[in-house]
């Protein structure tokens, strides 16, 4: 491996774990998409940046640009507290003004020279190790690895001093004031980091990737777990798995590598959407069929209770009855039989007294309809239910 | 997860960088296909030669790939057209202090190049039409390869003759094959402007339909100003070109017929790159004569 391959990695990890930290806390919150707001609406800043200083190349261009991050914050939640729209739709509201704003300035002021957000930000992590940090004649590596760097230590510092607040505010913005720690403040030192950070690796790798860094590693997480230490951790881990994974795919396809570790975040929410044990696809298809499955028993149950009469309780006769297939029915049979529920008597069913008791709960449940009705049954009668 | 940051803190500074060299050919990389294929010309066998931009690509809208990484990095010079032709890729360029990089058309003598108020650097790009340009560019090589590697020094000479060589049998039969066309009927409209330098050339008046970026994108009026020019100059054939999506001028096509008018599409030119490698329009002079063809026969 060259120099440089082992540099782009570097940054790429970098900014996965720089953006999958304020990703997990945005996506909680319903705010993802405010990092692709941000993308769009920092243009104002770079013009009022480049109208102040007249150099494309100026850090306060990016300071500017970070500023403005903060102003789209500090507009989307001001929007959304009317409580007249919704989160996206505040956001939908803010970036595109601000983005306006910015192109008016530069058809009114910079028309005759090349500016957009592609001018002042590189965002193409390809060229990220060319863009280097030089000291006199010492290089101290790219420069984007720096930034990046000391956006993300301040973020991890920032992290675990205010851990338990941030978890708390999160959560419950309520208690949050109960306890005596502002959740506005911690909102709002949240948003500027997430915003600083969204600027930052903008310039490092591009905003498509800043985007789906933030969103995808979080939003897999969340699938796997409601734990937020977990979370945290395990979007880290999705973040560097697609940095590296991408990295070598685009090697092999020599293919862009923002583009590759895109598509390898994309696979790996689709993998974790599918198979994650409570809330993928899979676990909720198997889990409609045991409801199904209940269901079937509960009428089953509820037949026994209504017939006396031998007739009725005949094993042959209740697929006819019931209408159920042979197979469908010696499977209910089999599972009643398993967990106590009836006994069989010269082929003729009867409730026992668990039977009995559980069936007088399920119409009670079906004449109240109260909830906490169904989930004591669930806790008592159905051992296969997780 | 303060492991992490220790190895990364700890990996970038082995990152710095080590600057060898590496013995036998000099390592050239090149931006648009045009200056792909003159640059190997002129080395031949004695240089290895890695373009950037594949056949189709336009460089307004390049994106690098893996590979353009290790290309860079390891290049000894790079050749690239300049005058914003390749626009952010330049900048990328320039950082690389320690690599000799040669803007081939910045070099040119500013007042022969064509003024243009699309671009930022004032003066339109496509500079390889003019082939007395294209014949500066292949000094300039000469000159920079020669210096880099003095015990080649023959045979880039020898390359870069023959070669001019070529450009000036190009030059003729390609003005043989122009004046089959009355004057009054050389007027070129294409997608974009990058034929200005042909147009000059040649003695046509090109029209372009999306300015000289190809980022910009052409507006409604742009069109109806065009199929009024094309109706009264009575223009038979309008050009598509391989590197621009051929949608807006299909548009213009719809355009003039609804005005009771018929255009047909020429053909398809090459402009801002060259055909597939290994075909003869993936080389600068059968790229040229197959544009000239194109045209002549379309309008003839």
């Amino acid at each position: 491996m060259s120099t440089p391959q082992i540099e782009i990695q570097l940054i790429a990890v970098v900014v996965a774990i720089a953006c999958a930290i304020p990703g997990v806390f945005l996506v909680l919150r319903k705010m993802a998409l405010i990092s692709d707001a941000i993308s769009h609406s920092i243009l104002p800043g770079i013009v009022l940046g480049f109208l102040i200083t007249h150099d494309l190349n100026s850090p306060i261009l990016i300071l500017f640009a970070a500023i403005f991050g903060v102003i789209t914050v500090v507009l989307v939640e001001a929007i959304q507290k009317t409580g007249l729209v919704k989160e996206d739709t505040a956001i939908g509201l803010v970036f595109p003004v601000l983005f306006s704003i910015g192109v008016l300035l530069i058809a009114k002021n910079a028309n005759d020279v090349h500016l957009d957000i592609d001018a002042v930000l590189l965002g193409e992590l390809a060229f990220a190790p060319f863009d280097r940090l030089l000291i006199g004649d010492q290089d101290f590596g790219p420069k984007s690895l720096w930034v990046m760097g000391t956006i993300l230590i301040s973020t991890c510092v920032l992290l675990f001093l205010f851990f338990k607040e941030l978890k708390v505010s999160t959560f419950d913005a309520g208690l949050s004031s109960a306890l005596g720690f502002s959740p506005i403040v911690l909102h709002y030192g949240l948003m500027s980091i997430s915003s600083i950070t969204v600027v930052g690796a903008f310039d490092a790798v591009g905003a498509i990737l800043v985007v789906a860094l933030m969103i995808a590693p979080a939003a897999a997480a969340y699938l796997l777990t409601s734990n937020l230490k977990k979370m945290l951790f395990l979007s880290i881990l999705f973040g560097i798995i697609s940095a590296l994974g991408g990295y070598w795919l685009a090697h092999f396809l020599d293919a862009s590598i923002s583009g590759s570790i895109t598509t390898i975040l994309g696979v790996l929410f689709l993998i974790v959407y599918l198979t994650a044990p409570k809330k993928g696809l899979i676990s909720v298809l198997i889990m409609h069929k045991q409801q199904k499955k209940e269901v079937m028993l509960l009428t089953f149950m509820l037949h026994l209770n209504n017939h006396s009469e031998t007739t009725e309780r005949h094993i042959n006769h209740l697929n006819e009855h019931i209408n159920w297939q042979k197979i469908k029915s010696k499977e209910i049979l089999d599972l009643a039989l398993k967990n106590n529920l009836i006994l069989i008597n010269n082929e003729i069913v009867s409730l026992t007294d668990k039977g009995q008791e559980f069936t007088n709960l399920a119409i009670d449940y079906i004449v109240t309809n109260t909830d906490e009705k169904i989930e004591h049954m669930k806790d008592d009668f159905f051992l296969f239910r997780g | 997860m303060r492991k992490i940051f220790l190895v990364i803190i700890v990996l970038s500074f082995f990152s710095c960088k080590e600057n060898e060299k590496k013995s036998g050919k000099i390592k050239v990389v090149t931006t648009t296909t045009m200056i792909t294929d003159l640059v190997s010309i002129i080395g031949g066998d004695a240089i290895e030669v890695n373009g950037l931009m594949g056949a189709g690509v336009d460089p307004h809208l390049y994106k690098a790939s893996e590979g353009d990484v290790t290309k860079l990095f390891e290049a000894d010079i790079i050749f690239y057209n300049g005058l914003h032709l390749e626009g952010k890729l330049v900048e990328v360029f320039q950082k690389m202090k320690q690599k000799k990089q040669i803007a081939l058309a910045n070099n040119l003598p500013s007042d022969k190049l064509i003024g243009s108020e699309y671009f930022a650097s004032n003066y339109d790009p496509h500079v390889w039409f003019d082939i007395s340009f294209f014949k500066l560019f292949a000094e300039q090589v000469t000159h920079t390869l020669i210096s880099e590697d003095p015990k080649n020094k023959l045979l880039f000479i020898e390359n870069s003759e023959e070669f001019i060589e070529k450009l000036n049998e190009l030059e003729n039969k390609l003005t043989q094959l122009i004046n089959q066309l009355p004057e009054e009927k050389r007027i070129l409209v294409t997608a974009h402007d990058a034929f200005n330098y042909f147009g000059a050339s040649f003695g046509f008046q090109v029209v372009g339909l999306q300015g000289l970026s190809t980022a910009t994108e052409a507006g409604v009026q742009d069109v109806q100003r065009l199929s009024e020019f094309i109706i009264t100059n009575k223009v038979k054939a309008i050009f598509v070109e391989s590197s621009v999506p051929k949608k807006t001028i299909e548009a213009l096509t719809e355009a003039v017929k609804s005005k009771g008018y018929q255009v047909e599409i020429g053909g398809s030119l090459y402009s801002d790159a060259l055909g597939n490698k290994g075909t003869l329009e993936g080389t600068y002079l059968g790229m040229y004569e197959h544009n000239v063809t194109t045209i002549v026969n379309a309008l003839k």
